[in-house]
């Protein structure tokens, strides 16, 4: 992700010693993803997610537009993934073209617009002429490594957190409720995408890796800077809880063996189903502390039925 | 006093950073400098500005252009610039959370940032002249009474809205320059006065308490190293 | 629109393959001989593609000097007629080339050998005529063949190629009808042997039934190998024949 900052030979020789001998520099073991914390803001939508010292917020919009004329049933969804100077010096302000920037925001875009994760059928509000624009604009607060992963636990803990003003129609009158006036409604999402990053290093030559049948490459998930800095290749696969590939992603880098990047794939399952698991716990306890008073308030008698 | 949380040194990559939080508007704040600028920001004798302001949601427009423009008329001022020739300085403001509604006001922002800029540019440990602070203020609709730093809702029911930004002097206990009054809506200069005077006492308070703030850091960062260097 | 049968109980697919069976596949080599240093023209199926490798040369500027090794640049191309419906917009500069670009240019840089053209840049123009699925695959072969042209030092070939899969039967060579229809996985093969260079699913796939997916491509991307070697090697054979004759 980095062009401008420069790791001195002695410490990039070092990592890569170490990491041959089973090592990193933060003492995690090759397969062990850092711990992710996540926390609300004040208002629905608000997520700030915290990876070592990756930092990611993700804040989600909606407004009433006006749908695509050719999909006149589907709302909006657009996901804004821009980088400015405060993440680190290698990224530019307003200057979303380089490399590492594209391949991150299609990789999001892939892993949670593309898959379907939000159900933009649910959007609408007036086939052909009003529908909801969901907007999730992440924005990238602190870089060590890990940004694809983090986001898109961000953007996803978001859309599972905000919830849009409720709505009624009345012929084509549209008339929305104020927070304060109905209780708002959350968002349709149907399958959480997590994604999942390995990064690849050679511990040989490079006509061991190509030719030979060693197979010695080293794959350690959830790199931080440093090591993202280093690697000679990386992989991203995004799965869910269903056990489906949503979106997989090794645009060249070393070359690696189909067997290990299938092993890679299936280690890649556990931590989703034990990240999806956290999600939705910290979500269901959010959800609680908000609603503290909801039961004193409710005026529903406890019916049989 | 309103309630403020104030941290700095929140972030990793950048040479300064702070976090300025008032009632329900949250700003973070990072600063890169003196770094090498670009062919075309140059300036031969002084350091050049790139202030940044960013949005919680949706893309930057004029709004942010505007605050950006106000947030670097108010920094250039305090900015030992002449000490840094052929540098630059990137001042990236990153709102958290508005607090207001954004289509219509920019008010607590504003003040926010300029706090939260002035506190990444200590953290960042560039040469200032003078020590600043920055407050809020709205006149309301029904009774005309004066708020410091309203809340999104006071603001919405407000007749006018006013952001104050002061250079102080004398260890912060005297203003020495008003660097910045910006004001929307309907208003009596007996009202305008009232603000700068409420306005006044607002900045020389805040100002105390980001001074305790630092004050305590440094003697904790201080005291923190003493105590490894004994330990060694 | 009207439903299609993608693969018949018979085991047909749209066009008349089975499920194992590569499209048309033709190339040829040289064929901008004045243009650029290397150039190949490659048909796979309805894609068309001519790639021209210029280099290595001077770099047109100093930032683009490595003194350890070449600089690769890629560009693609693809054509406002590459579709049948015209599109407005020429493709330069959208984020899904941009990353066909930086993908493609990530996966030759681990396989030419860069370090033995220190202080020079490679630049390599793709041009997309006609596209019908499996686009990718068909730029991986076309810029091998380019490079090989244009004599540049490689480790290997790589081969690319889309495999499909429609509800548990993997398609080989998808073209752009079934990649409509059914989530697909691309490719990028180093040579014989099983090490993926580049490898992409952009829809959903159970878990499970990736490696099927991925053994099948594996042997389509071996057997593309080989009709690349084969157009190659007759090509060099017709150039001895010349130059002993003369």
């Amino acid at each position: 992700m980095a062009k401008d900052i420069e790791i001195s030979t002695s410490e990039a020789q070092f990592i890569l010693e170490a990491l041959k001998q089973n090592g990193r520099l933060d003492g995690r073991s090759f397969d062990q993803f850092r711990d992710v914390e996540i926390s609300f803001g004040r208002e629905y939508g608000d997520v700030t997610v915290k990876m070592g010292n990756t930092k990611v917020q993700c804040r989600i919009s909606c407004q009433i537009a006006q749908p695509y004329e050719d999909r006149p049933f589907e709302g909006l969804f657009l996901i804004s993934t821009e980088s400015s100077p405060m993440a680190g010096p290698q990224f530019e302000n307003g200057n979303n073209t380089g490399e590492d920037e594209v391949l991150c925001a299609r990789i999001i875009e892939k892993a949670v617009r593309r898959s379907g994760a939000l159900d933009v059928e649910g959007l609408c509000i007036v086939a052909g002429s009003k529908c909801w624009a969901v907007r999730a604009d992440v924005h990238f607060l602190d870089c060590d490594g890990g940004f694809i992963d983090a986001s898109c636990v961000a953007v996803m803990t978001a859309l599972l957190h905000f919830k849009k003003p409720d709505i009624s129609v009345l012929g084509d009158r549209v008339t929305v409720h104020p927070v304060d006036e109905r209780e708002p409604v959350s968002l349709g999402i149907l399958h959480i995408p997590i994604c999942v990053t390995f990064s690849f290093f050679n511990p040989q030559d490079t006509e061991e890796n190509i030719k030979g049948d060693s197979n010695s490459e080293i794959a350690i998930i959830d790199a931080t800077l440093k090591e993202e800095l280093l690697r000679d290749g990386t992989l991203t696969v995004t799965l869910n809880k269903n056990r489906e590939v949503v979106q997989v992603s090794k645009a060249g880098g070393l070359p690696m063996d189909a067997l290990s990047l299938m092993e890679n794939c299936h280690k890649a399952y556990t931590i989703t189903e034990r990240l999806t698991e956290q999600i939705l716990d910290v979500i269901k306890k959010d959800d609680a502390e908000r609603n503290k008073y909801a039961t004193l308030l409710s005026s529903e008698n406890a019916r049989e039925t | 006093m309103t309630t403020i949380k104030v941290s700095t040194g929140v972030l990793t990559n950048v040479d300064g950073s702070s976090q300025f939080e008032c009632r329900d508007t949250k700003v973070l704040c990072a600063v890169t400098g003196p770094v090498e600028p670009k062919a075309r920001q140059e300036l031969p004798t002084r350091l050049a500005l790139e202030v940044v302001v960013r949005p919680a949601k949706g893309v930057p427009n004029t709004r942010e252009k505007l605050m950006e423009d106000r947030l670097r008329a108010v920094l250039t001022p305090l900015i030992v610039c002449s000490k840094y020739p052929r540098q630059l300085c990137q001042i990236t403001c990153q709102i958290l959370e508005a607090g207001e509604d954004e289509g219509e006001f920019s008010q607590k922002e504003l003040s926010c940032c300029i706090n939260a800029a002035f506190l990444a540019l200590i953290d960042a440990q560039l040469a200032l002249h003078s020590f600043s602070s920055s407050v809020s203020l709205a006149v309301l609709k029904e009774s005309g009474e004066l708020v410091l730093n309203p809340t999104g809702d006071l603001l919405k029911v407000s007749l006018s809205a006013h952001t104050l930004a002061l250079e102080l002097t004398d260890g912060s206990k005297k203003v020495a320059n008003v660097l910045l009054l910006d004001s929307n809506g309907d208003f009596t200069d007996a009202q305008l006065l009232k603000v700068l005077q409420v306005g006044e006492q607002g900045c020389l308070e805040q100002a105390q308490f980001m001074r305790n703030f630092l004050a305590a850091k440094i003697t904790d960062e201080i005291v923190r190293t003493k105590v490894n260097d004994n330990g060694n | 629109m009207s439903r299609l049968e993608i693969y018949s109980p018979e085991g047909l697919r749209l066009d008349g393959r089975r499920w194992n069976e590569l499209r048309r596949f033709e190339c040829s080599i040289n064929t901008h001989s004045h243009a650029a240093d290397g150039s190949s023209y490659l048909e796979q199926g309805n894609n068309k593609v001519i790639t021209l490798v210029k280099g290595p040369q001077e770099p047109s500027s100093r930032s683009q000097v490595d003194t350890a090794k070449a600089l690769l640049r890629i560009s693609v191309n693809i054509t406002k007629f590459s579709k049948t419906e015209r599109s407005k917009t020429s493709h330069k500069n959208e984020r899904r080339v941009l990353e066909m670009q930086t993908a493609l240019v990530r996966t030759f840089n681990k396989n030419v050998m860069l370090n033995v053209y220190p202080r020079t840049l490679i630049n390599i123009e793709v041009h997309v005529l006609q596209q019908d699925g499996g686009i990718m695959g068909s730029l991986i072969n076309g810029i091998t063949l380019a490079l090989i042209d244009a004599g540049i030092a490689m480790y290997d070939y790589i081969s690319g190629v889309s495999v499909g899969l429609y509800d548990t039967t993997p398609l080989l060579d998808t073209n752009s009808l079934e990649e409509n229809a059914m989530s697909t996985v691309t490719l990028g093969v180093v040579g014989k042997t099983e090490k993926l260079s580049l490898l992409l699913v952009e829809d959903k796939i159970p878990l499970d039934r990736l490696e099927n997916v991925l053994a099948i491509g594996i042997a389509g991307t071996h057997r593309i190998r080989d009709l690349m070697d084969k157009e190659l090697r007759k090509r060099a054979e017709k150039r001895v024949a010349n130059a002993l004759s003369r």
